[in-house]
């Protein structure tokens, strides 16, 4: 009988060692979470930009959308040029007349590693506690549209851009007259440039 | 006959200071002046670059998958700084100019910050994807797609052809404008394939 039993029970912890290590070989190969796919180019865009100003930036944000908050940092890159392809010159008379275009304001979120850090989201107000303090992703990329409009218009308002206009007024005239060999002005009929006006329905 | 040999060399002097890389003040100006823009871009590409978070277990009730993607930007410029005086070589005389430009360089501009739902299946059971897994997510596909750049020269050599013909059909049009008949090539053509000057891929 007792013999009977230990046979018993012997089978019983090789069938839950054998189960354990079942388990732990599922837990190990469990695979990857996150999953990268194959990248997708789009089209080549030519173009001709006269580069001014180069943008670096690190910016923390805290920010609140329905009632959740956010607090991240994020470093931006980006720049300040002109498309010197479509100029529009007037060769007519002596002096040629070149105006400078709309000044192209790009800004992104680096490639650096950890451009986008999120340090905590947390859910506020009433009942607070037993709302979910996860930010969706549309929530989400409202904070992010509001942080790209915030980044573009300091551009504008601490003077970036209207430096960036100057120095190009200044190099296309002497380039162009070192082209042409004729007297060159560049007028410039924005000089603070043309901040993105916010449409209104 | 001495005579006649020295008329011809005197005769041959002008053709040789037009062609010579003297530096004549226009043309130094007008060298001066193209340095002095320092960066020009003549193309960019948009890469999508898609990622998936599936986390199933066998203990958990419902599916948690998410795919999410998101643009980023190449762009191709020429640093202008990089022209040597000998770059550029006039030739009065016969009113041609042969421009060699500096090589095209690719750097990434950098990503869109927002991401776009491709699909997502969240059990009712299941925890929401969180910013900081997005994050991460959007980390991962950073490192794939830099990996991806510094493996495949495919995108680098679309991108860089780009640029040069439209480099090159810019400064020809320049110089063409101010009287000259201009070559333009660029100081590493022909390039050995996957040869590339890279910036920000680390």
């Amino acid at each position: 009988m007792i013999k009977i039993i230990k046979i018993i029970l012997s089978i019983a912890v090789i069938v839950i060692l054998a189960l354990a290590g079942w388990q732990a070989y599922r837990y190990f190969q469990r695979p990857e979470e996150i999953e990268v796919l194959p990248s997708r180019p789009g089209d080549v865009k030519e173009m001709v930009r006269l580069c001014s100003m180069e943008i670096y930036n690190e910016v923390p944000v805290l920010d609140t959308v329905n009632a959740k908050v956010i607090f991240a940092v994020q470093k931006q890159n980006g720049s300040i040029s002109f498309d010197v392809e479509n100029l529009k010159v007037d060769e007519t008379s002596d002096t040629i007349m070149i105006q400078l275009p709309r000044e192209i304001v790009d800004v992104y979120e680096s490639t650096e590693k950890d451009s986008w850090q999120v340090i905590d989201t947390k859910a506020i107000g009433p009942m607070a506690i037993l709302r979910s303090d996860k930010l969706t992703l549309e929530e989400e990329n409202r904070v992010k549209a509001k942080l790209k409009s915030k980044a573009i218009k300091r551009l504008y308002a601490n003077g970036s851009v209207r430096k960036a206009r100057k120095d190009a007024v200044e190099n296309l005239t002497r380039l162009m007259e070192a082209f042409y060999r004729r007297p060159v002005i560049v007028t410039d009929p924005t000089p603070a440039g043309n901040p993105p006006v916010r449409r209104t329905m | 006959m001495i005579r006649i040999r020295a008329f011809r060399i005197f005769l041959t002097l002008p053709l040789l200071f037009a062609c010579s890389k003297s530096p004549d003040p226009d043309h130094m100006r007008l060298y001066e002046e193209i340095r002095q823009v320092n960066h020009m871009e003549f193309a960019s590409l948009a890469v999508t670059k898609t990622v998936k978070n599936e986390r199933t277990d066998w203990y958990k009730i419902g599916k948690r998958i998410a795919v999410y993607s998101y643009d980023t930007h190449l762009k191709a410029y020429i640093d202008m700084n990089l022209l040597a005086p000998d770059d550029l070589e006039f030739d009065e005389y016969h009113k041609t100019v042969s421009v060699t430009l500096p090589p095209v360089q690719i750097e990434i501009a950098g990503r869109d910050m927002e991401m776009k739902k491709e699909y997502e299946n969240i059990g009712m059971f299941r925890t929401e994807i969180s910013s900081q897994e997005r994050a991460k997510m959007k980390e991962k596909a950073n490192d794939e797609l830099k990996k991806e750049l510094a493996g495949n020269p495919e995108y680098k050599q679309r991108l860089e052809q780009s640029a040069r013909q439209k480099a090159r059909s810019y400064f020809e049009n320049l110089f063409r404008n101010a009287g000259y008949t201009p070559v333009v090539r660029f100081s590493d053509e022909p390039l050995p394939s996957g040869d590339f000057n890279l910036k920000n891929y680390d």
